[in-house]
């Protein structure tokens, strides 16, 4: 793979850092991780954004297991590469085959034109999430302060 | 055993694909591992471990598989990565 990955720092910002609990159905919960890109202004047209998503997972679920789901969609509703995360106490139905809810939440949006970047952001984060201690350190982490630099240093 | 193949399906090792693939890892009574070029293999029956192996369609991996129907495993395997996805 040729594309260079976007930072993760210009990726994931704070304001894409959610504390509050998302809702417990697995859509409701795509949308509420939307409108997070939506309100920072980096979704030009959050129904064809959200269509993209369901559609996604409407071909294969993106509850990867180890309770992480990770909605993603490559979209010309995208502006640029954005990482929206949120963790659930409760847990979400992500219909992962390993049947674990998912607790940590990882909403990944890539402009149309992004070529690999998507697949390639989409590596990173999975890798890193594979270690126990960064699953942990993101359930543990306080602040959004804490949650942004467990993420940047794991996928750095 | 180890076997390597070129990824057909346009998505790559990713989405339906990706999940037929760990499915396909799970029916077997083998160990299954799968690694992208050089890299060190990871458990082909965890969407999270394929997932982050990034793998596009055109790019090969190399799939070791260990156990009673290790063979089966591969041949199986190996059939899905070689189909082109029909409409489902």
């Amino acid at each position: 793979m040729t594309t260079t990955q976007p930072d993760i720092e210009t990726v994931l910002t704070r304001e894409l850092i959610v504390l509050e609990e998302p809702p417990a159905q697995k859509e409701a919960c795509i949308e509420f991780l939307l409108d997070r890109a939506v309100e920072t202004d980096r979704v030009t047209d959050r129904e064809a954004a959200l269509e993209a998503l369901l559609a996604r997972e409407e071909e294969a679920t993106t509850g990867v297991g180890k309770g992480i789901g990770i909605p993603h969609a490559k979209s010309d509703a995208v502006s640029r590469p954005t990482i929206v995360f949120a963790r659930s106490e409760d847990g979400i139905d992500f219909d992962a085959m390993d049947e674990k809810p998912a607790t940590l939440l990882f909403m990944l949006l890539v402009p149309e034109e992004g070529g690999e970047e998507h697949l390639q952001l989409l590596s990173s984060l999975s890798r890193a999430l594979m270690h126990d201690d960064v699953r942990e350190q993101l359930h543990e982490a306080d602040s959004k302060a804490a949650i942004e630099d467990t993420i940047t240093e794991a996928i750095a | 055993m180890e076997r390597t193949v070129t990824v057909v399906p346009e998505d790559g090792l990713h989405a339906r694909p990706a999940a037929k693939f760990v499915e396909t890892a799970n029916e077997y009574d083998a160990d299954v591992r799968v690694a992208a070029d050089g890299d060190d293999p990871v458990d082909a029956a965890s969407m999270l471990a394929v997932t982050s192996l990034g793998v596009a369609s055109g790019d090969d991996v190399t799939i070791v598989a260990e156990g009673e129907e290790a063979e089966a495993a591969l041949d199986a395997l190996e059939e899905l990565l070689s189909t082109p996805e029909t409409e489902a």
